[in-house]
């Protein structure tokens, strides 16, 4: 088990190469894993490149290049969690990680690894054209550039312009005690354009980006990087003519999109299996009950070709699949990762997810999503006296009791069933149950959010996506000021 | 491996990545390797539910060459890696664009008394896992007994200790170990439909610096049950009281609009007030790197400027941006000793407390709220408006009547800070941005 030993053995398994591991050392190392009978071990072998590129005050300022290289190892016992992990891929280092993790039991190991099978048909998620790791830096920075200079001439009010450009490949491999073996080479792309307009001493910013699971085909056929800096700019200059939000109890409609993560906060968090098996989650004891308006169906697909969000398995090796999470304003599934699988005795839905080798999975959302119902937008909007209509999005918090918050950059103002005045930077707030059964009309224009989101649970990050179609809620929280 | 051997071997990577850099064509190479060892355990319902053990290091190097810039960064320390990672960025710098600010800091004679600051307490790595498993234990057992709380989010131990090194082609060689330890817990009182959530946590460089467990667990369960049955309140503009890590809060949004970076980008909106009248004249902020002991204390920052004391805001006035070497060029001064992973970061940023017992800021209010939680994001530095969920407890007549909730708090920080009527006398450095109990005369608050 020494690092960069002579790769190309016939036992040395796929994408374990930059670990210089064999079956053999695997199995020996969950052998070591199990040694204090632990019920379930496995390895996670993880190797990250990635590259960056920063262009502000008209100048590519900097570029970078990094690489991640470790491997994780996790016992369960029960329902407790032991885990070690090391970036020294010396031997003494990961057995001491396999020991470190065979700590959470103690006793006698009986089980022994099985022999490492591959599993199941694997998923074909990212089929990229133009791979942005193996692209030349000339032609990133040309991506970049054309995103700043459309930025800059949208508007002479624009006065500061940043664009960042981030491309990545993370191999993973993951192998189990039960013989189970799965890998994957996921890809990410990242463009975001930030922007900040003057007018009169009055300063706003905007922002845009897009990307995903991609290749840099993305930029020609999906959105140029004319359009993100083009929309980044005029979000920062409408705001210029902006009001401040109103502030109490009025209607909101949500614009179709990143409004998703509205569902992320106040639905997708609550369904995550571990805050259920613990009993925190305010869902725990409603499944199977209602929790919304009928209306209300949401579901987490993991499996959207290109999408942020997805993955051709999780990282615990399950090949995902698409989760119904509420049916007609019932709560029907969770997002469930192996441990809590196994305490719920249901199968694993494919949502065990880490941020990188020195986390230990846990259920995550991949793209959540609200689906379409059928009402058109101007039928929704119209239907509104006075209220407020939130359409650009800095993302939300939420809580096991319920209570969540998302935050609006960009509105308008809705009078007598009309946009009128932009407003902007305004918090919504509300709990849950009481917010979904208030979901008062569901649009026919199910749309997703910008290819730029990430979420935090317990403090790890990971690339996450949500959509919605337009919607009303008859009545929140808007934190505006008066 | 003996731990000083292996500090050797740190350092004899550095610098051989910094003559690899220079021999490559970079005029100007820095290279920092970091190392650490961490233990983190959960304990939930009296059993351990998560237990972690591990070491690793890293490296981070950057390259300067024409005044342009590359940098990288590798959690894998073979030399035929980062010998590659190195010729990669010397070439890469060639197709960034020349940037007449790039470049390190002058080399800066190095002062600092390094076991002065009392970074590193050499009882935190001898810590058994036993013991640290059994404080949280405790301390969740402690408030478990409290027949008011109902579920537990668990309790934590964790402990970090190790070591940073940096090198660069100016000749700077500079290192020092460092250690962390903190004990939390999360609570919820309430059935599942009326719940309320909250916590306590001490994180400190030394062990004996920490919290006990029943203190940790007594202000974790008296935190949780002050907010059970909350009430929603009508939207009003009302005086509002921060309480210590809500002032902490409100400063690290300060600390984003007076850092450097944000300054010579035009993204903050104090970007051109230097000198004038910002705060309230009981406002003085001050960032220190070398305070004894401080979880934001370091003898040199991440470019190898010496750390030092900066006073940011006096008696209300602007009196400084926070810098790394390229902000400070930016800016026409020389770094505050504020370079943090690239960019700027605080040492111990804090608002310096004042006189009044936090007990009579909440008696000098007839009608208000006093803010013990937020949630979500809503902090804009290009405008300094804030719109945050807030969690509190409404004050009526100069005491605490009811909990309220699903709530909003806007306002900007330009006008809170005008507005800051009392700094309490109670700071307590819990984390590197800090501050006491603050009275701010009025924010809007919108409820029903």
């Amino acid at each position: 088990m020494t690092p960069h030993s002579d790769g190309g053995s016939v036992r040395t398994l796929p994408y374990v190469d930059h670990f210089g591991l064999t079956s053999p050392d695997l199995r020996r190392l969950l052998g070591l894993a199990l040694a204090s009978g632990g019920d379930f071990a496995e390895v996670f072998c993880e190797y990250r490149t990635s590259a960056f590129i920063l262009m502000e005050e008209d100048l590519i300022k900097e570029t970078a290049e990094t690489i991640s290289l470790g491997l994780g190892v996790r016992v369960l016992k029960g329902e407790m969690t032991g885990y070690g992990y090391a970036n020294d891929l010396s031997r003494p280092s990961l057995e001491a990680a396999a020991r470190t993790a065979a700590a959470i039991a103690s006793g006698r190991g009986r089980a022994r690894p099985r022999p490492i099978k591959g599993r199941g048909r694997p998923l074909r998620l990212y089929p990229v054209r133009v791979p942005a790791h193996k692209a030349t830096l000339d032609k990133k920075i040309a991506l970049v550039q054309e995103a700043y200079a459309s930025a800059q001439a949208h508007d002479p009010a624009v006065v500061r312009v940043r664009v960042a450009l981030g491309d990545g490949v993370q191999y993973v491999c993951v192998v189990n005690a039960e013989g189970h073996w799965a890998r994957d080479v996921r890809p990410l792309v990242k463009m975001s354009c930030s922007v900040i307009a003057e007018r009169n001493g009055r300063k706003e910013s905007g922002y845009h980006g897009g990307g995903g699971r991609v290749g840099l085909e993305y930029f020609e056929e999906d959105l140029a990087p004319r359009a993100i800096g083009r929309e980044a700019a005029a979000e920062a200059v409408r705001l210029l003519d902006a009001r401040e939000a109103p502030a109490g109890e009025m209607p909101v409609v949500l614009a179709p999109g990143h409004a998703g993560v509205l569902i992320h906060e106040a639905v997708g968090h609550l369904l995550e299996a571990d805050f259920h098996r613990r009993r925190t989650s305010v869902f725990w004891n409603k499944m199977g009950a209602k929790v919304g308006a009928d209306s209300v169906t949401i579901i987490d697909d993991p499996t959207i070709p290109r999408f942020r969000g997805s993955y051709n398995i999780d990282d615990e090796g399950t090949v995902p699949r698409p989760t119904l999470l509420v049916e007609n304003g019932r709560a029907v599934g969770r997002l469930q990762d192996i441990l809590s699988a196994r305490v719920f005795k249901s199968a694993p839905t494919g949502h065990g997810r880490r941020e990188d080798y020195s986390f230990w999975p846990i259920p995550r959302m991949s793209n959540i999503y609200i689906a379409a119902g059928r009402q058109s937008p101007e039928e929704i909007i119209g239907s509104v006296g006075k209220g407020l209509y939130a359409e650009q999005f800095q993302g939300g918090q939420v809580e096991d009791s319920g209570k969540f918050t998302f935050s609006v950059s960009s509105g308008y103002l809705i009078e007598g069933g009309r946009l009128t005045a932009p407003v902007k930077q305004a918090t919504l707030i509300g709990t849950n149950i009481d917010i979904l059964n208030k979901i008062a009309m569901v649009g026919n224009d199910l749309r997703f959010g910008l290819q730029t989101g990430t979420c935090s649970k317990d403090g790890q990050d990971v690339p996450v996506t949500d959509g919605c179609p337009t919607l009303k809620i008859s009545e929140m929280t808007v934190g505006g000021r008066t | 491996m003996t731990a000083a051997r292996s500090r050797d071997d740190l350092r004899a990577t550095a610098e051989r990545l910094v003559k690899l850099g220079r021999a490559r064509g970079a005029d100007e190479v820095e290279v920092q390797i970091g190392r650490g060892f961490e233990f983190h355990v959960d304990v939930r319902l009296g059993a351990v539910e998560n237990l972690v053990e591990a070491g690793s290091r890293s490296v981070g190097f950057r390259v300067i060459k024409d005044g342009r810039t590359a940098s990288a960064g590798s959690s894998d320390l073979a030399w035929p890696v980062l010998e590659r990672l190195m010729t990669n960025a010397v070439a890469r710098a060639g197709l960034a664009h020349p940037d007449p600010c790039a470049g390190l800091p002058p080399h800066s004679p190095f002062s600092v008394d390094i076991p002065g600051l009392a970074l590193f307490d050499p009882e935190v790595p001898r810590l058994a896992s036993r013991t640290k498993i059994a404080l949280a234990l405790k301390t969740e057992r402690i408030a478990l007994a409290d027949k008011r709380i109902t579920n537990s989010h668990g309790a934590g131990f964790s402990s970090h200790h190790g070591e940073v090194l940096l090198a660069n082609s100016n000749g700077f060689l500079g290192s020092y170990q460092q250690s962390y330890c903190s004990l939390g817990l999360g609570l919820q009182a309430g059935d599942t439909d009326d719940l309320a959530e909250d916590g306590w946590s001490t994180s400190r460089r030394h062990f004996r610096d920490l919290e006990s467990p029943e203190d940790v667990a007594r202000r974790a369960v008296e935190r949780t049950v002050r907010q059970i049955h909350p009430r929603k309140i009508a939207t009003r503009n009302v005086p509002v009281i921060f309480e210590p890590d809500m002032t902490g809060w409100l400063l690290g949004f300060l600390f984003g609009c007076v850092a450097g970076t944000a300054v010579y980008q035009r993204a903050s909106f104090l970007a051109d007030r230097m000198g004038d009248a910002i705060a309230a004249p009981g406002v003085t902020v001050i960032d220190d790197g070398l305070m004894p002991g401080m979880p934001g204390t370091r003898p040199f920052d991440a470019e190898g400027v010496p750390c030092r004391r900066t006073v940011v805001v006096e008696a209300g006035v602007l009196k400084t941006f926070l810098t790394n070497a390229y902000a400070g060029r930016k800016l026409g001064t020389a770094s505050t000793g504020n370079g943090d992973g690239g960019g700027v970061g605080p040492n111990n940023f804090y608002l310096v407390p004042g006189t009044v017992p936090p007990a009579d800021i909440v008696r000098s209010v007839d009608e208000g709220l006093l803010l013990v939680r937020t949630l979500g994001h809503g902090l804009n530095p290009v405008t300094g408006d804030i719109s945050r969920g807030a969690f509190g407890l409404w004050i009526e007549g100069g005491a605490p009547a009811y909990p309220v909730a699903e709530i909003t708090i806007a306002g900007n920080l330009g006008e809170l800070l005008r507005r800051i009527e009392i700094v309490g006398n109670d700071l307590d450095f819990r984390s590197a941005v800090s501050g006491p109990t603050i009275k701010v005369a009025e924010m809007t608050v919108a409820g029903r």
